[in-house]
């Protein structure tokens, strides 16, 4: 890896651990979360650790997707807090958890449909130069193997296309943490294969991935730990082998 | 290059026109401005940010208000104009920091019902205003003034939106049109963005209703806050394309022009075939003409927020040496 692909995607800035509780970069603490009567979350407690791929996994409606729009600031907890790197951002704003290190994509994607591929990142950038900005979100184009998408609409693109673009535009603001939501859902397997690699030189570079799938071949085999969500309770924590032989995991899933 | 050749030649044409344009002719340029000014400023707010809105006329009237009355005490027509901006921003800021957090209906029927709010003090207040008589004003004895004032504000406005096309912040307000959840969750300030979007798009349409006051020499309740202000300013922009350089541009003419022509041979019905007119734009190329045209980029339709581009087709020294060669 040269220099400069190091540069690419390395932390802006190495941050000190451990002011708050918890020991990860990321740390969830008791959150609960209701939508009227529904329980999507109750009491849900995880630790990302620093520089490792960490996966959730559970049924539909399980309260994945909630529980990242919580990490990422987008919904409310009712209880709990959440820490990023020790620092208690529970009640901060998405685009201030955002500055703080934290890239995401949708499940559902939310490319900008009337900006073009290019414009969809340098949009997002902030601290740098025009020509600054464009340079790197060409770099990761080409790093994702998107760059012939340059100047087409974000609303012509195809399912995958989104995909790739969506994890471009995310690693725009040099993240510390990756909250990925589903990034293989619906994506025919020589992709997954591919965002699997583009995932692994990220992770090799020093970002921590966090993200979600019911893809349990994926998770399974890239994951260092596992935590598995079943009707808004982690009922399994673990790394990968032993989450899979879990008896209440089996019972849950399968 | 094509056009900054147009905008140069429009330019000579707007400077000596009011040496050899006739009475007619320059109110119709004068009608122009106005919408320019109105037009671009809505598409600030409405086109970039993508919080359309019906109340704009509100900057507009208490713009004129606000002129009129400072006129009236004495204050020199550019002073007044001024004055009247800044009311604009003043207004637009409270409003945008209690309104702009509700999207979509609410926000540009509220705007709307702001508008008429604003109407009724002007009659209300008929100590200050005079009420439904209206407000009337010493003429000015040179026009040309006035209309180079006008024609300054509009071309300055198409000159930032030109700058502000270009730029990262025009990108960020189109973000949040295009979807503000991501936008936010994506780092980008989108409160302050659209709240600051919202406050410049009310100081020129402050200003022109006091210049438009100084060029009627009188302002009542009825022409400072008409609905038909707002509506055509809104259709032209609709029709040229919301959230571009030139649509408003493009809207302002064509509709100025059909209205122009259809006003002095059908009058009875102009209205019915404007709204035809406009149906057929909205349902064939529903965002404008000129985003129409930027699809299906033809080669001689300038490219939309083309500096980027530019930027990236550059040859990358550093990271693709071989085709710096
Ligand atoms: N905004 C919302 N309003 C009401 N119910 C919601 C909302 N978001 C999610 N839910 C419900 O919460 C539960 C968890 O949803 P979600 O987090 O999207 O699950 P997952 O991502 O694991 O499929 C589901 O039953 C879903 O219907
Ligand atoms: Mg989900």
């Amino acid at each position: 890896m040269s220099a400069q692909e190091m540069e690419m995607v390395a932390p802006a800035a190495t941050r000190e651990a451990g002011r708050g509780a918890g020991t990860g970069i990321l740390s969830v603490q008791g959150i609960g979360k209701r939508f009227g009567g529904l329980v999507a979350l109750n009491d849900v407690s995880l630790e990302v650790e620093r520089g490792s791929v960490t996966g959730v996994i559970g049924p539909n409606g399980s309260g994945k997707s909630t529980l990242f729009n919580i990490i990422a600031g987008t919904l409310r907890p009712d209880r709990g807090r959440v820490f990023l790197n020790g620092r208690d951002t529970t009640r901060a704003s998405p685009a201030e958890i955002c500055r703080g290190g934290v890239g995401r994509t949708f499940q559902i994607s939310r490319l900008f449909g009337e900006m073009t591929v290019l414009e969809n990142l340098v949009a997002i950038a902030h601290g740098a130069s025009d020509p600054e900005a464009v340079e790197r979100a060409l770099e990761l184009l080409d790093f994702l193997e998107v760059a012939h998408l340059r100047d087409k609409w974000g609303s012509e693109l195809s399912y995958g296309q989104r995909k790739l673009v969506e994890i471009a535009r995310a690693l725009m603001l040099r993240p510390t943490v990756m909250l990925l939501d589903e990034p293989f859902a619906g994506i025919n397997p020589r992709l997954q294969n591919r965002i699997v690699d583009h995932l692994e030189v990220l992770r090799r570079r020093g970002l921590t991935l966090f993200f979600i799938d019911h893809e349990m071949r994926i998770v399974l085999e890239i994951c260092h730990t596992v935590h598995v969500l079943a009707q808004g309770e982690v009922i399994a924590s673990g790394p990968a082998d032993a989450v899979r032989t879990d008896p209440k995991v089996k019972e849950a899933y399968f | 290059m094509k056009a900054t050749l147009v905008m140069g030649t429009a330019c000579i044409l707007a400077a000596v026109l009011p040496f050899v344009g006739s009475e007619y002719v320059l109110s119709f340029t004068v009608q122009l401005y106005v919408f320019v000014a109105l037009a671009y400023s809505w598409n600030l707010i409405g086109g970039y940010a993508g919080y359309t809105h019906f109340g704009q006329v509100a900057f507009f009237g208490v713009g004129a208000y606000t002129g009129a009355l400072m006129m009236d005490a004495g204050f020199h027509w550019l002073v007044a104009a001024a004055a009247a901006g800044l009311s604009g921003a003043l207004l637009a800021l409270p409003l945008g920091g209690a309104m702009l957090r509700v999207k979509g209906p609410f926000f540009a029927i509220g705007m709307f019902g702001m508008a008429r709010v604003c109407e009724s003090f002007a009659l209300g207040f008929d100590n200050i205003t005079q009420g439904g008589t209206g407000i009337y004003l010493l003429p000015v004895s040179d026009l040309k003034p006035l209309y180079f004032t006008l024609a300054a504000i509009a071309l300055g406005l198409v000159l930032l939106t030109w700058r502000l096309d270009n730029s990262r912040l025009g990108l960020q307000l189109l973000a949040i049109r295009e979807d503000e959840t991501a936008a936010d969750a994506l780092g980008v300030r989108t409160t302050r963005l659209k709240i600051g979007a919202f406050v410049v798009s009310a100081i020129a349409p402050g200003a022109v209703g006091s210049l438009y006051a100084t060029y009627l020499s009188f302002i009542d309740p009825m022409t400072a806050f008409a609905p038909m202000t707002e509506l055509t300013t809104i259709a032209m922009v609709l029709l040229g394309g919301m959230g571009t350089v030139f649509g408003p541009l493009i809207g302002v003419l064509a509709m100025s022009v059909v209205n122009e022509l259809l006003w002095s041979r059908f009058p009875e019905i102009y209205l019915a075939i404007v709204g035809v007119v406009i149906l057929f734009v909205v349902l064939w190329m529903p965002r404008g003409i000129v985003s129409f045209l930027a699809h299906r980029q033809w080669s001689w339709v300038p490219v939309a927020r083309g500096s980027l581009r530019r930027l990236a087709s550059r040859p990358r020294i550093a990271a693709r040496p071989k085709e710096a060669h």
